[in-house]
């Protein structure tokens, strides 16, 4: 497919964070100390539902090497949320937000939420200090179902709230029946009709999982003031300008004088994409007069930290003609907010809407009611709702396809947008590349699709196959800002800096985007020095989500080189008595393009610029940049399952996962995004199933022993392929590719078990009691 | 939610004696440390709060692994999973000790951690303990003022229970040599590769002459502790191994278990689990047992 | 005892530390003498394995090391492996394969990727993994990090 050659870009350079990674001496924010740091700890709340009528911190405060305790008594009022892509309208509020969430309130609303913190000298002082801490609690009844908590007469777990009001800006509402925000799509046909005119309809429910982004760095955060009253933070940023803005609201602060200072972070996975504690662990630098560092253990972040979205029930209902046409699509959610919205209406959002981009229909509209209830709130996790749709989309699909008795490939390749259609966001956004039709055939053959499916199983152990089909998006704009700028300066000896503002939470984008401005500037790889970790240096970067980095920011970097790589040929050409657009430059050397003998080291120019005496230059460039689309990446997984029809044991022989990212600028990297997507995804069908006790609330699953990912001895043969349709809006023609690769396993696996053992399962995980159920319900019919 | 370590006393006597008399001096405040696995991360949690750790990883004679051609099998109170896993002894004449300490997935739990630590933790899902328990093993307990040994089923009465005295110390497993005609097997349920049991099953059977001898079985996280399912081996002794016997003996050992529903299973899965995993364990162990 | 003097040897080099008797291994390297590059990643349960060092050359979980019982022992962590600003073939591979993602799980891995290769130099497929299950990775799905160990023990 890809036919360029390039020297630099599709190479699959080692990450340039690799020695110091594998040294140990790469500092992520649990290996930074600050003279005088203090530790600060959060104390949980007990109870789901509770007002707290008094807090007595002074034996706390007593306890030798305490140095602050804060309650809701020293922290701002405010309500805000903590999703940080709310405030990113000109406004102020989103559609979808709800500021419903204070530093530290009155009341708590899940089992985990914050009541207090202390800050101590250390670990241990610190944990000690939080058993001193006497807190009055009032009991509420509380609610864990969110179609008990929709219904008259429910515990209220928020009275008022702000939304966004006609002027954009947040105002006081009330809040109805426990639901949070209400997101609807515009619909396009005329669905009833759509449904008349169908031969088949077909109307299931699924229920997800609140799977835990799990990273394996805890959450940890750093802030200290320094004597001007300037904030510096260091966090697991994802969106470090978004974290300021939305700091600078809370604390009533100027944006200025708070600066984000990124280390490497163990894993983001959207875990860093939440305000969370980071204005507790502020309130504590403040009161204590001293830097502090804000600590989760494993525990306290499997049962205190915004999860993945959860759906009960996600019900999608199509309407099939017999010739394989699909006439109408009705997707209605109601999705899990927990105590706070968070991101659950944004998610609800891309969950019913991020799918219109794999098949074609002629009628769709979809809805969202996202409802409170006394729960760990929903945040933001790789896929945000696509993981979700993808699992109930793909199977219907596959029912669709069997009652028309058509192939389930047939059926979907019949179905496939095509070039121009409308993107996940209209019309006005078509679709620029999809090469979704390759990914199904070459899976297909690899996975031995026509040997194998649809075929008579026998025995106690049985195998089949399945398939699912996805699309993501490269970055949320026009829903989202998405703004990256990007800056680039020759150094005298050509080498070039590049200052950018990625995630540094493992994704190998500074690799990535070090070999775009390589590229464009015709330079060794080598050459490029990558700054990145301070919003003091680095320009405006809205950060990494929704799989933007390398589409967006890959765009930035490559008009910014683009730039500087103008001024530095324009200076060679006056050395060289030509025209600048007679020269390029190629391995350090600007060349003139008709006669290549003809040239100089791009050393000497720089060299030259800096040193003159008259007409002194720094070559630089810089870009802010905002795209025009958001071209879907897409991906095809099929699966080869083995199910063990008298344990319920589903064992994963072979995944083969097919990927349409556009080019992939490093293809290590991009496999490894497609490897560990695959872990998650799976893990996400399979293992992970968090658990909280439904008469208290409390969340039982707190630590690795009890919430299950997979390790080396659970992952089965992976085959990754890279189909590289170059996309005509992204920097080299690259996609996203981020997110993709965790979401169609559990819609694969789920396919695969349908076809070795003829019973379909629609709640997440897929266990082998839940296997078993089905099968002996199957057998009773 | 506590993750720090409380301050204790921390001692490392060079016998066993001066163990067991530290222990004594402390009442039920002390604890003894050998891997350490367990007994860490549950003081991390101050789930336990022990004044006073008693090391053993200091006395000499206790990390051995001594066998002879399928004869008595000793193992020392500071023996390794690891060792045991290593051990050519074992992995020639006690195959399914072997087996069981090879799916063990960390292999740094398995290098810090103790077969006797494992055992005295006592938890009804371990893996080890069904597996000592068709072996037949003895447990040798050492206390102020007297030895003892005592057959590994009289040693658990209850969840994480045991009849251990705080100043008492296992010191030794005893397993009885394999007989002519035998053969085990262990299987078990997990979520992921890395996981306790949901239910784990271990038998061993004596085949002489078609007939089964002898069988034991015993069953994992499906009662308060480990236990024998003596009705299911009941209905196996004297008998041919066929398909109908086997599948009665599976039954009765549903029957027998209790087990509850818990964040990794329910009872119902459990139990029903129960009977086949017995019945695939009966199987290969009376398929090893012909060969 | 409570609070002691100990030596312990780190990376060939002997350090002299008052200790308390409730101080973990893991706490000792990071906390007192600097070594960063060892991580804690789950409850200090064993779960994880990311705080696995090697302790006279066993895969030891330092979260659950009493620090005084290892005193006078060799132990290595992941910044002793490289020798005079020379890479370990170890963390060559874990570079050049792409094993390496936001870098969390690396240390151990790759310490716990060392005692397998000391002990068993040219291990199968089976054997990389079997002696990687200890150590939790979230971001690489295991596949890169396995070819690189596979790769290592070929050199």
């Amino acid at each position: 497919m890809v036919t360029q050659e390039f020297s630099v870009v599709g190479k699959r350079m080692p990450d340039v964070s690799g020695v110091e990674k594998v040294t140990g001496a790469a500092k992520f924010t649990s290996d930074i100390y600050l003279p005088g740091m203090l530790i600060g700890k959060v104390l949980h709340s007990p109870h789901a539902h509770a007002r707290i009528v008094n807090i007595d911190t002074s034996k706390a405060e007593r306890l030798p090497g305490v140095e602050a305790v804060v309650t809701c008594k020293d922290v701002p009022k405010k309500q805000y949320t903590g999703c940080l892509m709310n405030l990113q309208s000109y406004s102020g509020i989103e559609v979808w937000g709800v500021h419903d969430v204070r530093v530290l309130d009155e009341k708590v609303r899940y089992v985990g939420d914050a009541v207090a913190a202390v800050a101590a000298v250390n670990e241990k002082v610190a944990e000690e200090a939080l058993e001193l801490i006497d807190v009055e609690y009032e009991q509420l009844p509380a609610v864990f179902d969110e179609i008990e908590a929709m219904k008259e007469g429910a515990p209220r777990i928020h009275d008022v709230v702000q939304r966004r009001q006609d002027d954009g800006t947040p105002g006081d509402e009330a809040v109805e029946r426990n639901i949070g925000v209400h997101v609807a799509h515009k619909p396009v046909g005329d669905v009833e009709k759509g449904f008349q005119e169908a031969g088949y309809i077909i109307e299931e429910r699924a229920y997800t999982s609140k799977q835990r982004q799990a990273p394996l760095e805890t959450f940890q955060c750093i802030a200290s003031f320094n004597a001007e009253g300037k904030l510096t933070l260091w966090t697991q940023f994802q969106v470090p300008n978004l974290m300021k803005r939305m700091i600078a609201y809370v604390f009533d602060m100027p944006v200025g004088m708070v600066r984000a200072k990124g280390e490497y972070a163990g894993g983001g996975f959207g875990a860093g994409l939440h305000l969370f504690r980071v204005p507790l662990c502020i309130a504590l630098a403040k009161k204590s007069g001293k830097p502090v560092k804000l600590i989760y253990s494993r525990r306290e972040e499997f049962t205190d930290r915004p999860t993945r979205e959860t759906f009960g029930p996600y019900t999608f209902k199509m309407g099939v003609k017999k010739d394989g046409t699909i006439t109408a699509v009705d997707r209605k959610v109601v999705a899990m907010a927990g105590a706070y919205v968070e991101f659950s209406g944004l998610s609800s959002l891309i969950a019913t809407s991020v799918g219109n981009t794999v098949y074609r229909r002629q009628n769709y509209k979809a809805e969202a009611d996202v409802v409170y209830t006394n729960k760990l709130p929903s945040g933001a996790m790789r896929g945000f709702g696509n993981p979700g749709e993808t699992f109930i989309r793909e199977q219907v699909m596959d029912e669709a396809a069997e009652k028309i008795g058509m192939d389930a490939l047939e059926f979907r390749l019949k179905n496939l947008c095509q070039l121009g259609d409308p993107g996940t966001f209209g019309p006005d956004f078509p679709l620029t590349s999809i090469a979704l039709d390759e990914c199904i055939k070459i899976g297909a053959e690899k996975i031995g699709w026509k040997e194998k499916h649809g075929k008579k199983k026998e025995g106690v152990r049985r195998k089949g196959v399945g398939v699912s089909c996805m699309a993501h998006n490269s970055g949320a704009w026009p829903v989202h800002v998405e703004h990256s700028s990007a800056h680039i300066k020759f150094n005298e000896d050509a080498s070039i800096v590049l200052t950018v503002y990625p995630a540094t939470i493992g994704t190998g984008a500074y690799t990535s985007l070090a070999q775009v401005a390589a590229e464009v500037l015709g330079l060794p790889f080598e050459d490029v020095h990558v700054v990145w970790g301070d919003t003091d240096v680095t320009l405006w970067e809205t950060g990494s989500h929704a799989s933007r980095t390398m589409y967006i920011i890959g765009s930035a970097v490559y008009e910014a080189a683009t730039e500087a790589k103008g001024k530095l040929l324009n200076r060679a050409a006056k050395k060289l008595g030509v025209a600048a657009d007679e020269l390029d430059i190629k391995d350090r050397r600007i060349y003139v393009k008709a006669n290549p003998g003809k040239g100089i080291a791009a050393a000497e120019i720089t060299k030259e610029a800096i040193y003159s005496h008259y007409d002194v230059e720094q070559f630089t460039g810089s870009s802010s940049y905002r795209p025009s689309n958001s071209p879907p990446p897409y991906q095809a997984v099929f699966t080869e399952v083995e199910v063990d029809t008298e344990t319920g044991e589903v064992k994963v022989l072979k995944m083969v996962v097919v990927s349409d990212s556009g080019r992939a600028i490093n293809p290590m990297t991009v496999e490894g995004q497609m490897e560990g997507g695959a872990a998650q995804g799976m893990g996400y069908a399979l293992w992970e199933e968090p658990v909280m006790d439904t008469t208290t609330g409390q969340v039982l699953t707190d630590d690795f022993d009890t919430y299950k990912i997979a390790t080396t001895l659970d992952m089965p043969e992976l085959d990754t392929v890279l189909v590289e349709q170059p996309d005509p809006t992204g920097p080299f023609g690259a996609k996203g590719v981020g997110e993709p690769g965790a979401v169609n396993q559990a819609a694969s696996i789920a396919n695969a078990i349908y076809d070795a053992v003829g019973v379909r399962i629609w709640e997440l995980p897929i266990t082998p009691e839940k296997v078993i159920k089905a099968l002996k319900e199957k057998k009773g019919k | 939610m506590h993750q720090t370590l409380r301050p204790f006393e921390l001692l490392e006597p060079e016998t066993v004696e001066e163990a067991v008399q530290i222990l004594s001096s402390y009442g039920n405040k002390a604890k003894v440390l050998a891997g350490g696995i367990d007994l860490v991360s549950r003081m991390r949690r101050w789930q336990i709060k022990p004044e006073c750790l008693v090391s053993i990883q200091k006395i000499p004679g206790l990390d051995y692994i001594e066998g002879n051609g399928g004869g008595r099998l000793s193992i020392g109170a500071l023996t390794t999973l690891r060792s045991v896993e290593l051990s050519p002894i074992i992995q020639k004449d006690w195959m399914i000790l072997y087996e069981v300490a090879h799916q063990i997935a960390s292999i740094q739990v398995k290098t810090m951690g103790t077969v006797v630590g494992n055992l005295c933790v006592a938890t009804p899902a371990s893996d080890i303990v069904p597996v000592l328990f068709v072996l037949g093993a003895e447990l040798k307990i050492v206390g102020p003022t007297s030895e003892k040994t005592i057959p590994i089923e009289n040693f658990y009465i209850g969840v994480d229970q045991t009849i251990l005295e705080p100043n008492q110390v296992v010191t030794e497993i005893v397993i009885p040599g394999i007989p002519a005609g035998a053969g085990g097997a262990f299987l078990k349920l997990e979520k992921t590769k890395a996981d306790i049991a949901k239910v784990n099953v271990a038998a061993t059977v004596t085949v002489t002459n078609g007939t089964c001898k002898e069988a034991k079985i015993a069953l994992g996280a499906v009662a308060p502790c480990v236990i024998r399912a003596t009705r299911a081996e009941g209905i196996l002794k004297g008998e041919k191994l066929d398909e109908k016997t086997t599948a009665r003996a599976a039954e009765a050992a549903a029957d027998e278990a209790t087990p509850i529903t818990d964040l990794r299973s329910t009872a119902e899965y459990r139990k029903e689990m129960v009977a086949v995993l017995v019945r695939r364990a009966i199987e290969k162990a009376s398929e090893r047992a012909k060969a | 005892m409570r609070k002691e003097i100990a030596t312990f040897i780190v990376n060939g080099v002997s350090y002299e530390e008052l200790i308390e008797s409730n101080m973990t291994l893991l706490e000792l390297l990071r906390n007192k003498l600097g070594f960063t590059g060892t991580k804690q990643g789950c409850a200090a349960s064993g779960n994880c394995g990311a705080c696995t060092v090697l302790v006279d050359g066993k895969p030891t979980l330092s979260c659950l090391t009493l620090a005084w019982t290892v005193r006078g022992r060799n132990i290595l962590t992941i910044e002793g492996l490289a020798k005079g600003g020379i890479l370990h073939p170890l963390q060559k591979a874990f570079i050049n394969h792409g094993a390496i993602q936001c870098g969390y799980c690396t240390p151990g891995m790759v310490i716990s990727s060392k005692a397998l290769l000391d002990e068993n130099p040219n291990p199968t497929k089976e054997e990389v993994k079997a002696a990687l299950a200890g150590n939790l990775c979230r971001c690489t799905g295991y596949v890169k990090i396995v070819d690189a160990v596979l790769a290592a023990a070929k050199k």
